[in-house]
């Protein structure tokens, strides 16, 4: 029902913006009184048909996937440890590796060495993945998912990266990639926020600026879901207000700002307020019952493994996840880290993998089984890659160190080249070699993914039209199905 | 005057409904640009005056009625390449020159090849579509005639010679199913689409190469009139660039100001503004609104001046002046300007736009512990009424001016606005030239409204700004060097509050207590277990401890000594201990939160010094990371590297091109050719700010009074003359009232640059002073739908600050002191203690000032910490600090119901404010005269009769239902614990963090101890406080 009355209003406006080009482009010769009626016309069909912002919209292409789940490894997971072997690592193995120039950053001084995987491989599914063993869950997934090897970023200091790879800008400001999605494709929930982050306890390098509308309005802002207190800051009033207390309080306000309005005819932005005060009011009931876990059979919470640890805290996430999913959140971003081992990576990305392998797998699953996988486009990434080598930081407790030439990224759901690697590192996971391809161009694929044409999702700011891609980019036809 | 006056409304009706489209459908962008009025220009033939000889909007004076006639014209929308449209009112008799159709009766399809649909082609097609041979996008090779005749991979032909409705190239550019080219920001022109399908009618024709050079050598003078002026630059990369010509209309900002020569302000009892206003509600054949009442008056004019409400006695006595509305009011303004809050609602204004925060972002967001100094400089630049131009140049070279003063050391903290730093991860080049492309764009924006970033990567796409102004402009700042420098303490400044020194001096006791901790972990037992658990060869490490215990047979051995002596020995390092061996999970992460919370203490404790936040001019040194505040060098001329300023390729630092001079943007300078001799300035290594300062603050430079005189007006009205105050470019929208604009920036020169003289001017206007109401809203929409006709005042919505500011004034509770270190209200408790990472460790959590007078002053003086915005702040549109911020929305989101409605905070102040008033009127119990204070309080005005009662009913049920309630006294936390996963190993680990400000902290008045029936006013209170009527100002 929604869908086609949504269609139906899209097809109207349409309809109405060619006759209106017509009018423009063709330099009509009707006389301008005339042309003035039919303008107002318009705007009476006009007023009549205002929308809220973040009523859902149709895309610029049609696409499978209508929401988006972005699982964000922050930190920097190393591409070499997990999806990308590197067997020649064997041999370099404490060889001395030399970078020089001006490129080079203070964390890449002194002596460095190549440093080899603890990590063993196996081939998974029936397209013979690379996946490291410590994946268990995840390995069984692989045939729904995309690997790509071949993105590139331009930072290799965490928040800079980071702002690149939700922004596209790396230096902040720009809005984030959930909330040029919402702008696009509007959210079918209108009692939920669009765009919704489940952070961390505590918030990535760069903070909230990682989800931040930019110049978008602010609509379009995520809105972060807490994982401990109060989900959304002062969702609850004070201790011992229940509804009743605030509903008196509401009609209150109700009476005033009605006789306030009667004063103020002609001020519009009186009503819209009123109205926000009475979708907080519905916000307050719709997101503790959201968030409770508690009517989900024992089988899913256990698949999730949710109740026992590692994996409680980003089980509950990757649940969540689905769950706004199905209430019809556009965009879900997940946070889990941190992944910049310099040190220790056995212990490190061991115990971080043990986290999250089971409730991805799980969520992947979930998806598939309620046929949710095809509308829902899965996307997994850090802000970059790490490094072949390791400065003598730690001694042989090896780590590895930041990398904006290499990682693997992996994608699943609608419209994904599933059961597919694409791209390629060099020998020793240094550097991106094959289908190589900046980080705007995997904006683009994204956003094409869930129907969005980035030359067309834009927003004039500063002066020009702006975009996700920032000045453009193209599509990496490999990776779509 | 009438014939443009019609354009004008057609051209904004159309312009509202594009806005309205993009809305609906949502993909296009909502905020279309919108061209006003003066960039309709409609060249009349008939007015026979050149279209290049004129400066938009000058027109409007030159036709009148009788010479046109609206109801007989053709109509002609044209539709920009941004996507706005404009409507061109032509004459069927006149065409205009400017899109051609002059020379239409006499030009071949040849001619409008050459001129215009080639050249189109070159720019905007053939890069994807033939340029590069192995990527010839859809297989559609324009470079030929037989390629567009061919097609592309749909085979079929793009163009039909002579039927452009039926050629596909025809419908791609009109967007019509197919949408080319691609970008919103490439879409061609109405009048770019009209010339294509001129051609095709006319056959489509592809005369060969002599053909063409023959017809522009015969016609190009014919074109030329058209194409628009050419403007004398510097010089761009390519001679293209160069000799490229501008439509005129995009070129207001760098002409002389206007001046009234036609006598038009003749009338000595009119105010100028009025004058010029009503001339454009004339043409809208519109009236302003009456002069709005008093009490709303006096409302609008103290929040717009002060940011606060105006207290009932003052409104009454406004109210009850018996002098004429226009001198009680001028009373009032004098009042209000003279007031030292005046300074801290405009300086606010300014540090919008300059970006103004106490931390650095970014990794490390280290605290900016002395620019609170710079945000008190700006405070008393305004309430001194500094001379602007004397303001822009202390804000630039304040230290080139004079070094021996703090104020000037202070004031160039302005280029230290940008979010800025550099850690040990970062290229340090890489680090230095986004400094320099910050402070280049930022001066540019600020004082030029001009985005110079566009011009990092290439030649201005749309401005006459080449790469080469970019960079000669960025040579300026090659030698300004960031320095956290002495400048002892002004008599003006507010050094109060110092002594809240003892909490960092807690914090970094309680850190190096913790280092010690762990370092003593590192043990030689320690990394003898290493050897053991690891099965390693401790013999060279056991060779080193004996010989160490030989030399002092009484000392520790040190491990770390052990560890460098092994490695200079060459030993594998595979056999040499880690450097934190003994540790454990937690002790890597307590390690790290310790070091970096004693390096972040450095920034930290510099507030409470003599310092400043500040620049020098010298060398650049060598730093690979800062990691403590930059002391002055000793002689900043001779250590460092002269940095040789040079066009970078595509932006990049690593690809310097050719070097350039410091200098100035061209353009403005071959404007003014004839008034001003040319600006030379130094390339020395001191002196090149001080001689930028001089051009930009210079009478004759068009576009820094200009640019000021619109930030103004916008401040007060809502809305600005230019509708981008930070781009008066191309793509900026252009002045709805030009001549407005540039008398008023004449003035603000004329009265000495005095920003002050332009408020009482604006003020005192009719259209500052008309109400909100209009008595004909249809009508006025119809005639003015974009709501820039001034015939009414556009109510606002309180400004995140002036929401905080106000609840406090009116419970009460506000401290009114001006300046000094920041202050650090109470934040939502669950965001105040969010745990947030900076550079692989926690930032410390935010602890309120602990007494409320303390806490309770104006929301200027909070600290902004760019990585931890006060939530209460930000859902009220408190605008990011990384951006500069022209103007900022008032949009109407949920959360703030949360933070105004629901949030303990807002109830504390609702609370106060029913204390306030309990104890002011007189007698026990549920009063009258209480109500009528509130609503005289929060409102300035008495309750009408229902309202009291209404109100009266809620107190009571109210403090029924709170005799049911109990509240518990409130429990700060003294320690918060911090979980994290630990970034080198993995394991989580926590570790507690003291909250120290919290064991002397003196809550506000909470429910706990205050009555039902207070606190049952107290919900009426906080209704109030949420009301429309609280928040908006009309």
């Amino acid at each position: 029902m929604m869908e086609s009355g949504r269609s139906n209003l899209e097809t109207v406006a349409s309809a109405t913006l060619r006759r209106r080009e017509f009018l423009y482009g063709l330099g009509a010769s009707v006389g301008a009184l005339a042309f003035q009626a039919m303008l107002q016309a318009d705007e009476a069909e006009s007023s009549s048909t205002k929308r809220p912002p973040l009523s859902g919209k149709s895309g610029h292409f049609p696409a499978k996937a209508k929401n988006c789940i972005f699982l964000m490894m922050e930190g920097g997971p190393s591409h070499i440890d997990t999806f990308d072997p590197k067997p020649k690592l064997k041999q370099l193995h404490l060889q001395e590796f030399v970078r020089n120039g001006e490129m080079k950053s203070a964390m890449e001084s002194g002596k460095r060495y190549f440093v080899e995987s603890p990590f063993h491989f196996q081939k998974a599914g029936q397209s013979g993945a690379d996946i490291s063993k410590n994946f268990e869950q995840l390995a069984e997934c692989v045939d729904d998912i995309c690997f790509y090897r071949g993105c590139q970023v331009d930072s290799v200091n965490h928040p800079t990266a980071m702002y690149q790879m939700n922004t596209g800008n790396r230096f902040g400001g720009d809005p984030a990639i959930g909330s040029w999605t919402t702008y696009g494709l509007g959210s079918a929930n209108q009692n939920l926020p669009g765009f919704v982050v489940l952070p961390e306890v505590s918030y990535p390098q760069g903070g909230a600026s990682n989800w931040s509308n930019g110049f978008l309005p602010a609509h379009y802002q995520g809105t972060p879901l807490r994982s401990r207190g109060a989900p959304i800051l002062d969702l609850s009033p004070m201790k011992g207000v229940g509804r009743k207390h605030q509903r008196a309080n509401l009609n209150l306000l109700e009476f005033l700002n009605t006789e306030h309005n009667d004063r103020h005819p002609q001020h519009v932005e009186l009503s819209a307020r009123m109205e926000a005060y009475e979708l907080a009011f519905r916000m307050q009931m719709e997101v503790p019952g959201l968030l409770d876990l508690d009517n989900e059979g024992a089988v899913t919470l256990e698949s999730y493994g949710i109740g026992r640890e590692p994996t409680n805290a980003f089980g509950r996430k990757c649940l969540l996840a689905r769950r706004l999913v199905e209430q019809g959140v556009r965009f879900v971003q997940l946070y889990a880290g941190t992944w910049d081992s310099h040190d220790y990576i056995e212990r490190a990305h061991g115990n971080l993998i043990r986290q999250v392998d089971r409730p991805i797998a799980a969520l992947l699953k979930d998806l598939k089984q309620r046929d949710l996988l095809e509308s829902t486009l899965v996307v997994c990434c850090g802000e970059f890659g790490r490094s072949p080598d390791n400065g003598v930081r730690g001694g042989t407790a090896y780590g590895r160190d930041h990398n904006p030439h290499a990682m693997t990224i992996w994608l699943a759901g609608g419209g994904v080249k599933a059961g597919h690697t694409i791209g390629a590192t060099d020998e020793t996971g240094a550097e991106a070699v094959e289908c190589v391809h900046h980080v705007r161009d995997l904006h683009v694929t994204i956003l094409r993914l869930l129907g969005l044409d980035d030359n067309k999702l834009t927003y004039f700011h500063g002066g020009r039209y702006k975009q996700l891609s920032q000045f453009g980019g193209q599509a990496i036809e490999e990776l779509l199905a | 005057m009438c014939g443009t006056g019609f354009a004008s409304v057609s051209y904004r009706i159309a312009e509202k409904m594009s806005r309205d489209y993009a809305r609906r459908l949502s993909l296009s962008p909502s905020s279309s640009r919108r061209d006003k009025f003066c960039s309709t220009d409609p060249h009349f033939n008939l007015l026979k005056t050149s279209t290049m000889e004129r400066y938009p909007g000058k027109n409007s004076n030159h036709l009148s009625i009788l010479e046109f006639e609206p109801l007989s014209v053709p109509i002609r929308m044209k539709k920009t390449k941004y996507g706005s449209l404009f409507a061109i009112l032509i004459t069927s008799l006149f065409l205009p020159l400017s899109d051609g159709s002059a020379v239409e009766e006499t030009t071949s399809a040849e001619e409008v090849f050459v001129h215009r649909v080639l050249p189109l082609f070159k720019e905007k097609c053939f890069s994807c579509h033939g340029e590069d041979r192995d990527d010839v996008r859809g297989q559609f090779n324009m470079l030929t005639r037989v390629g567009i005749l061919r097609g592309g991979e749909s085979e079929d032909p793009s163009v039909v010679p002579g039927k452009p409705e039926e050629s596909s190239l025809y419908l791609a550019v009109l967007w019509d199913e197919l949408e080319m080219p691609p970008k919103e920001n490439d879409r061609l022109s109405t009048e770019q689409i009209e010339y294509v399908k001129r051609w095709i009618a006319g056959g489509a024709p592809w005369p060969s190469a002599q053909q063409m050079k023959e017809i522009r050598r015969k016609t190009s003078n014919k074109w030329k009139v058209d194409d628009g002026v050419s403007v004398r630059t510097s010089g761009g990369l390519s001679a293209e660039w160069t000799n490229r010509l501008y439509d005129p209309k995009n070129l207001w900002a760098y002409q002389p100001l206007w001046r009234d020569e036609g006598k038009v302000l003749r009338s000595v009892d009119e105010n100028p503004i009025d004058t010029l206003i009503e001339q454009r509600l004339d043409e809208l054949r519109l009236v302003g609104a009456p002069r709005a009442d008093r009490r709303l008056l006096i409302r609008r004019a103290t929040f717009d001046l002060t940011g606060l409400p105006p207290s009932p006695t003052e409104v009454e006595a406004f109210v009850s002046d018996a002098d004429s509305d226009q001198r009680s009011f001028e009373t009032v303004l004098e009042r209000l300007l003279a007031s030292p809050h005046y300074g801290e609602q405009w300086g606010r204004h300014w540090l919008d736009v300059v970006r103004y925060a106490d931390s650095s972002g970014f990794a490390n967001d280290y605290e900016r512990g002395n620019a609170w100094r710079y945000r008190d400089y700006v405070v008393r630049a305004f309430n001194s009424d500094k001379p602007y131009d004397q303001f822009v140049r202390e804000q630039i070279a304040g230290d080139e001016l004079a070094a021996a003063d703090p104020e000037m050391l202070i004031a160039v903290g302005f280029l230290r606005m940008g979010p800025w730093e550099l850690t040990g991860m970062e290229v340090a080049k890489i680090a230095r030239q986004r400094f320099l492309d910050d402070v280049t764009d930022a001066v540019g924006q600020v004082f030029l409204g001009h985005m110079l970033q566009c011009a990092r990567c290439h030649d201005h796409k749309f401005d006459p700004i080449p790469t080469r102004d970019y960079y000669s402009m960025q040579a300026v700042f090659a030698t300004t060097q960031l320095t956290e420098r002495a400048a002892p303490f002004l008599d003006v400044e507010n050094t109060a509050g110092f002594d809240e020194k003892k909490y960092l001096q807690q914090r970094n006791q309680f850190y190096n207590r913790a280092l010690q901790e762990v370092n003593s972990k590192r043990t030689v037992e320690a990394a003898r277990k290493w050897y053991a658990d690891n099965d390693k060869d401790a013999t060279s490490f056991e060779e080193v401890v004996a010989e160490l215990k030989t030399k002092r047979p009484n000392a520790k051995v040190n491990v770390s000594n052990v560890r460098n002596i092994m490695a200079k020995r060459k030993v594998d390092p595979a056999l040499i201990p880690p450097r934190h061996v003994g540790f454990e999970p937690v002790d890597f992460g307590m390690e790290r939160v310790a070091r970096k919370g004693v390096e972040r203490l450095k920034w930290r404790l510099d507030r409470y010094e003599p310092i400043a936040c500040s620049v020098y001019s010298g060398l650049t040194p060598m730093i690979n990371s800062v990691k403590a505040p930059q002391r002055l060098p000793a002689n900043p001329l001779k250590n460092g590297e002269l940095e040789k300023t040079a066009i970078l390729g595509g932006g990049d630092p690593f690809s310097p091109k050719e070097p350039v001079p410091p200098a100035i943007l061209s353009v403005v300078e071959s404007a003014l050719e004839a008034t001003q001799s040319a600006v030379e300035l130094t390339s020395e290594i001191v002196g090149r700010r001080k001689g930028l300062a001089d051009w930009i603050a210079s009478e004759d430079n068009p576009l820094t009074a200009r640019v000021m005189a619109n930030r103004i007006w916008q401040w007060h009205f809502g809305q600005a003359l230019a509708g981008n105050p930070n781009n008066f470019g191309t793509t900026g929208e252009k002045p709805t009232h030009p001549e407005l604009l540039d008398f008023l920036a004449g003035r603000l020169i004329a009265s000495g640059w005095s920003v002050k003289a332009l408020h009482r001017l604006i003020m005192t206007s009719d259209a500052y002073t008309r109400s909100s109401e209009y008595s004909e809203p249809n009508l006025l929409a119809e005639r003015d739908p974009l709501g820039i006709s001034y015939a009414q005042f556009l109510p606002r919505r309180l400004e995140a600050e002036e929401i905080r500011d106000a609840m406090l004034a009116v419970s009460g509770e506000l401290i009114a002191t001006l300046g000094g270190i920041p202050i650090r209200p109470e934040m939502n408790l669950e965001a105040a203690l969010q745990p947030r990472m900076v550079m692989g460790t926690f930032a410390e959590a935010w602890q309120p000032s602990p007494l409320p007078e303390q806490r309770h002053r104006r929301s200027l003086y909070a600290l902004r910490i760019r990585g931890h915005r006060d939530p209460f702040f930000e859902v009220f549109n408190a605008p990011s600090p990384d951006l500069s911020c022209e103007a900022r929305d008032a949009s109407t989101v949920t959360p703030q119901v949360f933070a105004m409605f629901n949030s303990e905070i807002t109830f504390d102040r609702a609370l106060a404010f029913a204390h306030r008033v309990a104890g002011q009127v007189p007698g026990e119990g549920l009063s009258e005269a209480a109500i009528d204070q509130v609503f005289r309080l929060a409102f300035g005005r008495v309750p009408e009769d229902h309202e009291m009662r209404v109100c009266l009913q809620h107190w009571k049920t109210m403090t029924a239902r709170h005799e049911k309630l109990n509240f518990d006294p409130p429990n700060y936390p003294k320690e918060v614990l911090r979980n994290a996963v630990e970034e080198n190993t993995g394991e989580k680990f926590s570790f507690v963090e003291p909250l120290e400000v919290y064991a002397d902290f003196v809550p506000d008045l909470k429910p706990s101890n205050a009555s039902p029936e207070l606190r049952g006013l107290a919900e009426v209170c906080l209704v109030l406080l949420n009301s429309n009527e609280f928040i908006y100002v009309y």
